[in-house]
């Protein structure tokens, strides 16, 4: 009698959860994917759906786009290159040498990544257009002639993208520098070995993995960069690919299935990219991650150390402070040049900001949705991790795997799947806030699952096993245990989402709705209709929103890591 | 609460029959799997009612599986385990009663104190989710940590404790309920020598006067000797011996539990029964030596070896009279170890290994005598 009662008590609440979240996450991931291929393999009548004729078509069709792609590859390739020399240098500098107020360096070099590129592309369109550029202006004032730079080029790509991902460098190359073990090169030295043959034999063969894995992390980000191109590229008609799939669905006619194949054809390069950097993480197990800290060998470089800290100041003013400096200067005057008379200053720019309808439409519209998709996102994501890392059901390896898909495609692509996807729906969600919902709790779903998990990791699993051995059922321990040692972890990763959320771009453009609009396609709209003043404004504004939302995190995770010690 | 299984009913019956000290945890072959890899290989033991039983064994023998799977952490992949009469785990009937279900209680290797809450929290965890009224949660934990000498700390958050004060919460955490058994998952590995063996002596003194079956997973040898009633000694997912305390040091069973508990020479040779008496069996090593030992009932096996300890060893300098096992030696190596010195000596044509509590060290090279009681040459069963 008691036996069968038990049996139930088995794939309890915990499975029906695990397997309903699971389900959700799959759904979400794989419906886009599938019907993006659909589109990049229909050769038949354009206006009908489901396609008549399935063929290669399409991608046979891509070699006529060679430049585009060949575009795709130097912008990123050099982008790459810089990026990569920013954050070797900068880690050297930050990880090895004994630069004054280290910490607060360190800290003040992963800002970059929280300003967007679209934001450097303004700033340093602001700067660097060959007329109007500000920099070009003080240059034909001091008596130059012509421009002194030309930012409105590939290169300028390259740069604005170079300067935001060399915070990414930096971290990838630091970690790797920081836990390299210095008996490593000690040892080298005991034996005889000169400074210079330290560096060459030992140093440097085992940065040299870090070093790679950051450069292939970067070159796929790269390859799926979108907005620098688009504020940058598209004045002089100069593309990449995710300018150019915006092109060909946004243009008339629309064709369709070719910016599918286009979209199919660079997820598929950085997914190899992806796989390259997984297997370079997995095998280099010989390396220095030991789980240990070390302190690594600090190098007395004497006076040169004021040098080193000047570039390092010199990195964050450029990719940080001049962009938005160059904004605030260019929100508060009529027509913004680099002498502005005195009659040139304004206001008008925030009060047209605030007032008018459709700025204040979609800044409401974005603070909804990354309120609702942070909120959301935190319960699905939480699940997803505990269900990955926690739970000893099946086929967890495999849901973390679903989960990590969308970073290895580009989210105007997988927007691009999901428009495609959702327009066919029964249910009319297309072109309304809802859709964008499920787009950002998809696009994220790597993010928050990475950060959630992060924190949960932390926390020891005896934790969680002692409540149970103390008698408490699955929904108590949660609420008693797990919750409270995650709170601040759930926290940091709401408001990771909800900045997320806020200055997305790449899938909103695509997939917004005219009477469902949100703010950063608004300030795109604003950049190439109506003004560099009013845009810079808007921009300002939303950097606002997000700043205070980062310092609530940053005095978060701090509390975060004040139980990881345990 | 529940309705009466027929079982019940059979087992209230049967218990004033039931031998005395009764079982009260039954682990019936026990098979735990991770993918294809067995980490437990069918395994069967008992557990008594108010006894303190070891797994011992070294890192990777499936002891602290064996204990997950009793807490109902891990879930086996065959057998059955039954505590206090009830069916935990049986793969034949498809029961796996959820570890919160099972009213045991655990002390795990890193405490797991949860350090958002305070001591008095962390203690009455176990009560709140049983729903004691307010009073007897108060009562209940106040006992508990004057128990485990913790009162004073009762409104500290829990972070703030020492790794000492830390393991006495979670001892007290765990008792507090009164659970049917305790199980204890190397609770002592990660204090230092000195408060490892208080911990040992307290521990010992709370489980005999709560007189609560535990069941305890250590690696390290003395603690389990000093602990328990009787030690499992595990290897490779199988036991390799159940026995108390002195019966494992005494007569190991085959050469791992020799060599794993304490230290001993194992010695080869042929079997004399014409040479032996007394109830002793004789052995013939290949160097021609005699040795007198016992066999306990045990079959001998084709190639028979005698396990040694190393402590029985006499070495003298003059021949010692009347005993049966003497032979000539000489010095070979010595080594003080502090409490004891370790001498290798040359025997016929192998070395063995005395440990010796003579104060003087003796000079590499002196020629001396090794004897040792029959009684503590034994048989060990073939592998």
């Amino acid at each position: 009698m008691q036996a069968p009662a038990l049996r139930w008590q088995v794939p309890s609440g915990q499975a029906i959860a695990g397997f309903g979240v699971a389900g959700a996450a799959g759904i979400l991931v794989l419906y886009p994917i599938f019907y993006l291929m659909q589109a990049a393999l229909d050769v038949g009548d354009p206006d009908a759906r489901p396609p008549t004729a399935y063929g290669l078509g399409n991608f046979e069709a891509l070699p006529q786009y060679s430049e585009i792609m060949l575009n795709t590859l130097t912008v990123s390739l050099a982008a790459t290159v810089m990026a990569l020399l920013f954050g070797f240098v900068t880690a050297w500098i930050l990880s090895r040498t004994n630069v004054p107020g280290r910490r607060t360096l360190e800290q003040l070099m992963a800002v970059p990544y929280y300003m967007t590129p679209l934001l450097g592309a303004f700033a340093w369109s602001l700067l660097g257009a060959p007329e109007s550029g500000f920099v070009n202006q003080v240059w034909r004032a001091l008596g130059g002639e012509n421009a002194l730079i030309n930012l409105v080029t590939p290169f300028g790509i390259a740069w604005v993208m170079a300067l935001f991902e060399g915070s990414v460098a930096f971290v990838m190359i630091g970690a790797v520098m920081k836990s390299m073990d210095p008996a490593l090169e000690e040892a080298s030295q005991v034996i005889g070995a000169s400074r210079l043959r330290t560096m060459l034999r030992v140093t440097l063969p085992l940065v040299a993995p870090g070093v790679l894995g950051a450069a292939i992390l970067v070159f796929a980000e790269m390859l799926g960069s979108f907005s620098a191109a688009l504020v940058l590229g598209n004045p002089d008609r100069f593309y990449v690919v995710t300018t150019a799939m915006y092109q060909l669905v946004s243009q008339y006619p629309p064709r369709i299935p070719l910016a599918a194949a286009m979209g199919v054809s660079l997820f598929a390069v950085m997914f190899l990219m992806l796989f390259l950097y997984r297997r370079l993480i997995a095998g280099r197990s010989y390396v220095t991650i030991s789980g240990k800290a070390f302190r690594p060998r600090v190098m007395d470089v004497g006076r040169l150390r004021w040098l080193l800290f000047a570039v390092c100041v010199f990195y964050v003013l450029l990719s940080v402070a001049l962009p938005l400096m160059t904004l605030a200067f260019a929100s508060v005057q009529k027509i913004a040049v680099a002498f502005p008379a005195a009659s040139n200053w304004t206001l008008a720019n925030y009060q047209t900001a605030f007032t008018m309808n459709a700025v204040r439409a979609a800044l409401g519209n974005s603070l909804l949705l990354g309120v609702a998709t942070a909120s959301i996102g935190v319960v699905l994501m939480g699940l997803i991790s505990w269900l990955i890392y926690r739970s000893r059901l099946p086929g967890s390896g495999f849901i973390e795997y679903l989960v990590m898909f969308p970073q290895a495609v580009p989210r105007l692509v997988f927007a691009f799947g999901m428009m495609w996807a959702w327009i066919v729906f029964p249910i009319p969600i297309y072109g309304t806030l809802w859709l964008l919902l499920i787009a950002y709790l998809t696009v994220f779903l790597p993010l928050g699952v990475r950060t959630i998990s992060g924190v949960m990791l932390q926390i020891d699993k005896s934790l969680e096993e002692c409540a149970q051995m103390c008698g408490a059922p699955w929904g108590y321990r949660i609420r008693t245990v797990t919750m409270p040692l995650l709170c601040p972890g759930l926290l940091a990763a709401w408001l990771l989402l909800f900045i997320a959320s806020v200055r997305e771009l790449g899938a909103s453009i695509l997939l917004m709705g005219p009477n469902a609009k949100v703010v950063t396609p608004t300030i795109v709209e604003s950049w190439f209709a109506t003004s560099a003043e009013l845009t810079a404004a808007m921009a300002l504004i939303q950097t606002l929103v997000i700043a205070i939302a980062m310092v609530v995190f940053l005095a978060l995770t701090r509390r975060a890591s004040m139980y990881a010690g345990e | 609460m529940e309705p009466l299984s027929p079982e019940d009913g059979k087992r209230a019956a049967a218990a004033p029959e039931a031998a005395i000290p009764r079982t009260h945890i039954e682990i019936e072959n026990l098979e735990i799997r991770y993918g294809p890899v067995p980490a437990v290989k069918g395994i069967s033991f008992r557990v008594r009612a108010g006894e303190q039983l070891t797994l011992l064994g070294p890192s990777g023998c499936g002891k602290t599986t064996t204990l997950r799977a009793i807490a109902g952490l891990e879930r086996p992949s065959a057998g059955a385990i039954r505590i206090g009469g009830e069916t935990m785990y049986a793969s034949a009937e498809g029961i796996n009663i959820p570890a919160e279900k099972r009213g045991l209680s655990m002390v795990f290797q890193s405490y797991a104190i949860w350090p958002h809450m305070t001591v008095f929290e962390n203690v009455a965890y176990g009560l709140r989710v049983r729903r004691k009224s307010r009073h007897e949660i108060l009562t209940r934990v106040r006992e508990a940590l004057a128990l485990v000498q913790m009162a004073p700390y009762e409104n500290r958050p829990a972070s703030a404790l020492s790794g000492g004060q830390q393991q006495r919460v979670a001892l007290a955490r765990a008792c507090v309920f009164q659970p049917s058994v305790l199980l204890f998952d190397e609770p002592l590995s990660n204090l230092d020598a000195k408060l490892r063996a208080d911990m040992r002596i307290e521990l010992r003194e709370l489980q005999h006067r709560l007189g609560i079956t535990s069941v305890y997973v250590t690696h390290d040898l003395e603690e389990a000797l000093a602990m328990s009633d009787r030690i499992v000694v595990m290897r490779d997912g199988n036991i390799e011996q159940i026995g108390s305390p002195t019966e494992i040091y005494n007569l190991p069973r085959n050469a791992f539990v020799a060599d794993f508990i304490g230290s001993s020479n194992l010695i080869a040779g042929q079997l004399r029964p014409d040479l032996a008496s007394d109830g002793l069996i004789a052995l013939e090593t290949s160097a021609g030596q005699v040795v007198h030992g016992v066999a306990h009932g045990r079959a001998v096996p084709p190639e028979p070896v005698f396990s040694v300890r190393t402590v029985y060893l006499r070495l003298s300098f003059e021949r010692p009279a009347g005993l049966r096992n003497v032979w000539p030696v000489r010095v070979h190596h010595c080594v003080f170890q502090g409490d004891f010195s370790q001498v290798n000596v040359t025997w016929g044509d192998r070395d063995l290994v005395v440990r010796s509590a003579a104060l003087e060290p003796i000079p590499e090279g002196r020629d001396a005598f090794l004897s040792v009681e029959p009684r503590h040459c034994v048989l060990i069963e073939g592998s």
